[in-house]
């Protein structure tokens, strides 16, 4: 019997420039391990949530496609170059284009993606290409996370009104906003029964995480 | 405070609890949920001071966990006419609050779900589940194939599990509460027992109290609930969960059980537009059953085990819940009703002969046919059927049908089969008084503890004893008072 099911497709989009060397990619790295296995252990989540992975330095490039939990493999990354966020825009754009199924006449589409976008600087390139290319797919809530002192809120604030500072990178904090982002996937795949159009309710950021107004 | 730290509690009774503090508690959209040092109690607290300090939502709570407890006996305080020994019972099937914290702050302290409701190490070879609860939806969507197959139960421990939901719920609406958000969440099961345990009792909605702010989970939500959701609480054209609302969420986690897929997520597309706005219709306003009759717009190319394949009555209880009682919530049938059907489908049922068959179990829907629905194999070319017959008070000789049952080798009879005044429910002795031979040939009711069974020529069967089931033989599984007379008749298929 063939299934109805409507994914709720995931989007992260890392840093991995040369300031997340050492302690913050290994952080990531962990932080990604986590997450896997705790939405592997939430049947909705399982059950509706695909999850893309893009990084970047100097340039951008989504390294994992849209993949369900269970035939996601993780990938390899490391740190160094600059910060091509505009860029990391523009392929994640390209990436809603290509995988994320509309609605037809035909055809059940998938929910609006769901981005969570993890930075620790400024962005090195023309982020307003960027944030034109994204205007122009349909997206879900978007959460631009800020890691570190060198983060540019102002620079975040553009791309979405969620924009959230943690103050360090630490690998503690770094495994709460991971933490994070697993139970906003929770939910958003379990509450995907809000009116049409509404945006998800998240639940509140961790501890020491600021919301930027 | 750190993890770990082990905190006093003070209950409304005056009695101390403690509880050990996480950073990392589990947290839902109302509560988060601490456990006691022993982990035989959960202490669970508001995310929302505002909620903790509503009088209104603790007066709801209070009465759940006194006058409303089907988990106490009324002796205790719990609910009225309850004994200890229905309260044992529902204790194993709700996971129902025993006790307010009033300090700290208010909260409530519920007992941890029973054991087998958690994933053991063996559960899955591909994940890791050890310890998670058994969440209704690992057992009946895409994820159940991640499950070993002695997890994943069989048909008959999947009725087994609707039988004990819709035992639960019933007791819940005989005492006039609705759950309000009856979903895959809050009604875990255990389908290698056949067993289901109702948790989340506190938004409960009770007569007469203000009643708690919840909308419901997707797929469960009545459409009526679903569709007027933009409204404000206050508005009169609002629909609130209540009763009704329970008997829509009711039968769709029934049909999850015994078709492992949902009654109204089909192929039929309802809006373009978005993929919410789709959903947003064909959960709600314009939703159609899969399976239904005179709209197939709705139905999968691929449908091959249907509603066609259960008992008649279930089919008739399907038909309306789902198409009379989608958009009409006065038509759908009520939780006794499904008890009662699932009861007789489940004195229906008998094995398949295929080893490998997944079902392993059908309902014999027609008496002639002994064809498994789901593997297509005829399970053998004779049915024994018992019909159970019970004397009109008063009119001697006068007979009318209290059900019938469907035999195979090893199959047990109770009280409810022997006495026309006990029902299979939790007032009724679980003790097997007699069971189905297979024996050099012959079928036999061999008597266990059945008192003054007789045979068709009228002689006491002992206790040891056995009657031979032959076409149209007659006779009383107990000559004591309502005693039930059983005819038996074999058709060769
Ligand atoms: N009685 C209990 N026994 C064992 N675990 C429990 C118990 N109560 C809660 N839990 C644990 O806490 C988690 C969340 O509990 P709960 O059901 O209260 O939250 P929820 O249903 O997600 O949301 P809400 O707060 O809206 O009810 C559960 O998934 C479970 O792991
Ligand atoms: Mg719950
Ligand atoms: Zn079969």
């Amino acid at each position: 019997m063939s299934d109805y099911i409507r994914r709720l497709p995931v989007y992260l989009l890392l840093d991995c420039s040369g300031s997340m060397a050492g302690e913050p990619i290994e952080a990531v790295k962990q932080g990604l391990k986590t997450l896997l296995s705790e939405l592997k252990g939430d049947p909705q989540a399982l059950e509706t949530a695909y999850l893309s992975i893009i990084t970047f330095d100097s340039s951008a490039r989504q390294i994992c496609p849209l993949t369900e939990l269970m035939l996601f493999k993780e990938p390899q990354i490391s740190a160094g170059g600059a910060t091509a966020l505009g860029g990391a825009l523009k392929v994640l754009a390209d990436c809603i284009k290509n995988e994320v199924r509309v609605s037809t006449a035909t055809q059940k589409g998938d929910w609006k993606p769901l981005v969570f976008l993890m930075t620790d600087g400024a962005p090195t390139d023309n982020l307003d290409e960027g944030i034109d290319a994204l205007k122009r797919v349909s997206t879900g809530n978007i959460i631009a996370c800020g890691a570190g002192a060198n983060a540019n809120a102002n620079s975040l604030k553009k791309i979405t009104n969620n924009v959230l500072m943690m103050n360090n990178l630490t690998a503690g904090d770094m495994a709460q906003f991971f933490a994070w982002v697993s139970s906003s996937i929770q939910v958003s795949s379990k509450s995907i029964d809000a009116k049409p159009g509404e945006a998800i309710q998240l639940p509140p950021p961790p501890q020491g995480f600021v919301i930027v107004p | 405070m750190r993890s770990g730290e082990v905190i006093s509690a003070v209950l409304e009774n005056g009695a101390n609890i403690e509880f050990v503090f996480d950073a990392n508690a589990p947290r839902g959209g109302m509560k988060h949920t601490f456990f006691t040092p022993d982990r035989k109690y959960a202490v669970q607290f508001f995310n929302e001071p505002k909620d903790a300090r509503n009088p209104l939502l603790q007066d709801r709570i209070r009465t759940i966990t006194g006058i409303y407890n089907p988990t106490v006996s009324e002796a205790d305080g719990g609910a009225i006419g309850n004994t200890e020994k229905t309260a044992e019972y529902f204790r194993q099937r709700f996971c129902w609050p025993v006790a307010i914290v009033k300090y700290p702050e208010f909260g409530i302290v519920c007992p941890t779900y029973p054991q087998n409701f958690f994933f053991g190490s063996d559960a899955s070879t591909v994940l890791n589940l050890k310890g998670k609860d058994k969440k209704s939806n690992w057992f009946t969507g895409r994820n159940r194939k991640y499950l070993t197959t002695a997890e994943r139960g069989d048909f008959r421990t999947m009725l087994g599990t609707a039988i004990s939901l819709c035992r639960s719920i019933r007791r819940m609406h005989q005492a006039g509460l609705a759950h309000s958000d009856l979903s895959c969440n809050n009604v875990l099961i255990d389908p290698r027992t056949g067993s289901a345990v109702v948790i989340d009792i506190d938004s409960l909605v009770v007569p007469n109290k203000y009643a708690p702010e919840v909308v419901g989970t997707r797929g469960y939500i009545a459409p009526e609930v679903l569709s007027t959701m933009g409204l404000d609480f206050g508005d009169p054209n609002r629909a609130l969960p209540c009763v009704q609302t329970d008997l829509h969420a009711l039968p769709v986690l029934i049909y999850e059980y015994l078709f492992c897929r949902h009654p109204l997520i089909g192929p039929k597309i309802y809006s373009k537009a978005s993929a919410e706005e789709d959903d947003f219709l064909a959960l709600g306003s314009m939703a159609t059953f899969i399976e239904n009759p005179n709209d197939t717009s709705n139905r999968p190319p691929d449908l091959k085990i249907t509603i066609n394949s259960l008992s008649k009555g279930l089919e008739k209880l399907f038909l309306r819940a789902f198409v009379d009682g989608l958009h009409n919530p006065s038509e759908r049938p009520t939780a006794m009703e499904w008890e009662r059907e699932l009861l007789r489908a489940w004195d229906k049922l008998v094995p398949c002969a295929n080893p490998n068959c997944e079902k392993k179990w059908f309902i014999l829907r027609d008496d002639n046919n002994t064809v498994c629905p789901f593997c297509g194999k005829k399970a053998s070319d004779r049915t024994i059927i018992l019909s159970f017959k019970r004397e009109m008070p008063g009119k001697k000789g006068v007979y009318r049908d209290k059900g019938e049952a469907a035999v195979f080798d090893r199959m047990p009879l109770f009280d409810w089969h022997i006495f026309s005044n006990v029902h299979n429910d939790e007032k009724a002795d679980p003790q097997m008084r007699a069971y189905v031979a297979f024996h050099n040939g012959m079928w036999l009711l061999v008597n266990s503890g059945a008192e003054g069974m007789m045979s068709p020529s009228g002689r006491l069967v002992p206790k040891g004893s056995a009657v031979e089931l032959k076409d149209r033989a007659v006779f009383r599984m107990s000559a004591k008072e309502n005693g039930l007379l059983c005819e038996v008749t074999v058709n060769n298929c």
